[in-house]
């Protein structure tokens, strides 16, 4: 699954930013399944097709409905550098059986920066 | 999926027909002012909106002072009043947005102002907990006429009298009530009252402002042109000119002229009356589920605030959008302290109608939130 582009973007008053993205194919359920390894995962799974959010404090949080090809993202302003490329990684890194490993090791990478930059 | 605009108390939609018409009729027109030769051709839309609001307010349009929005008449009133009194003690409230406490905390932290907070419960400031916070030194009092995140009306009347024999400054913040509740500011008893232009008084951004009894309570904290005195290299002590300057927003203050009229025209008792029922209404609905926690159950403006256990108010907000079209406000809605204590700082989904919400609006929304609610208590967490 990737990323085509943000379709809209805004400041939020709780200081986060959101972007809406555009992706090239519908989100589902497995998505979701797979970013609980990254994050926590709410899911409503009778709320029309699923509804599935994914918050990874200090990065970004993810929300959507299964069905959807666009997802609301918000970032942490203050990391959104650092998260950005990540996200995409997330998406497009995203297939069945894959191995985490590298997204793993990247993730650890970045969490260390964003702790340094946090401090 | 058509829009169902339940985020009144942010900004009011949609707006009036006519002030829809005014707003396209003003920038149509030459700009009637002091020092232009407009002659006949021009309408006076400041002047005009200065006595609509004095009228809605009960009292003189030279008392009336217009600014950008609340934040900006609340930072022109704190800021000139600890001018001429730096160093007092101030009181201001739990329940007050951040428009009232962030330009208190900056003034205090750059020394100018010593700042008490008083707390609230079940939605009220108590006017006693306001009495025993004031000192001596006490000067200034600032306070929400309602609540933007509980909707709870205060009782701002029985602070005037305990503050009357005391020659302490009573600021009144009526960005909520405005519009949506009867307003004398004499029966009130304040010194300055606040309002702002694009929510219930149905005009559009950018307008606002504020009523204040004695014009030398207050130093003029911006200087610049008025049309008046113009030989004077210092700001004119009449009214407005004393803290109006440089040219007025008026397209803005057309649309604030007519807005206000809309709100004269439906009568401001049939719209509290309306807005009362259909907040009572919604109450009752999400007091169907257990899950709901409705933060304040009473409220005398229509401004609701709720959780879902174990949802985020983020996600109820996506949620009411994208599967309902329906538009409310998620967060801290600037009002941290109230936060604080009513969901330990995480924030709430506000609901807030206007007087163009309609029942089915609320029979809409009252079940959709009753549908996620359903639906959250069989959620899936990860860990």
């Amino acid at each position: 699954m990737r990323l085509q582009g943000s379709i809209q973007h805004k400041a939020c008053a709780d200081g986060s930013y959101m972007k809406e993205y555009q992706l090239d194919e519908p989100l589902s359920k497995e998505f979701f399944e797979y970013l609980k390894y990254f994050g926590r995962v709410t899911a409503l799974e009778e709320m029309g097709d699923g509804y599935f959010s994914f918050e990874k404090p200090n990065w970004f949080s993810i929300k959507g409905f299964a069905g959807d090809q666009t997802v609301e993202v918000r970032f942490k302003r203050e990391t959104m550098e650092i998260t950005t490329d990540f996200l995409y990684l997330l998406f497009s890194s995203f297939k069945e059986g894959v191995d985490l490993t590298p997204l793993r090791e990247k993730e650890k990478f970045r969490q260390a920066r964003i702790a340094e930059l946090l401090k | 999926m058509p829009l169902i605009y339940l985020n009144n108390a942010a900004t009011s939609w949609p707006k009036p027909e006519s002030v829809k018409a005014v707003l396209a009729e003003s920038v149509a027109l030459p700009v009637f002012g002091s020092g232009r030769t407009t002659g006949t051709q021009g309408i006076d839309y400041v002047s005009l909106a200065r006595e609509k609001a004095a009228s809605l307010f009960g009292t003189d349009a030279e008392k009336i002072v217009f600014t950008q929005n609340a934040t900006d008449s609340l930072n022109i009133i704190i800021s000139g009043f600890l001018a001429k009194n730096t160093g007092c003690h101030a009181v201001a409230t739990a329940l007050d947005h951040n428009s009232v406490l962030r330009p208190l905390f900056e003034h205090s932290r750059a020394g100018r102002v010593r700042a008490d907070i008083a707390d609230f419960e079940n939605g009220h400031v108590s006017p006693d907990t306001i009495a025993d916070l004031l000192r001596p030194d006490t000067k200034l009092v600032v306070m929400s006429h309602a609540s933007n995140v509980l909707g709870s009306l205060q009782d701002v009347r029985a602070v005037s009298e305990i503050l009357a024999d005391k020659g302490i400054f009573f600021v009144v913040d009526g960005a909520q009530t405005a519009g949506h509740c009867e307003v004398s500011v004499d029966k009130i008893g304040c010194d300055a009252f606040v309002f702002t232009g694009h929510k219930a008084l149905l005009g559009v951004a950018g307008t606002g402002g504020f009523y204040l009894r004695d014009a030398d309570s207050v130093a003029p904290t911006r200087f610049g042109g008025t049309g008046s005195r113009s030989s004077e290299l210092y700001q004119p002590d009449e009214m407005p000119d004393k803290f109006e300057c440089g040219t007025q927003n008026v397209t803005g203050l057309a649309a604030l002229a007519e807005g206000i009229s809309s709100v004269q025209s439906l009568g401001v008792s049939a719209i509290h009356a309306q807005a009362k029922q259909q907040i009572g209404y919604l109450v009752r609905r999400l007091q169907e589920a257990e899950n709901i926690r409705i933060h304040y159950e009473t409220p005398e403006v229509p401004v609701l605030s709720f959780n879902i256990d174990g949802l985020s108010c983020e996600d109820v907000g996506f949620i009411l959008s994208r599967k309902y079209g329906i538009v409310t406000r998620t967060g801290l809605h600037c009002a941290p302290l109230v936060h604080e204590k009513i969901d330990g700082g995480t924030g709430s989904v506000r609901i807030s109608l206007s007087c163009f919400t309609t029942d089915e609006e609320c029979r809409t929304a009252a079940d959709a939130v009753l549908e996620i609610a359903k639906n959250a208590a069989s959620r899936i967490n990860s860990a």
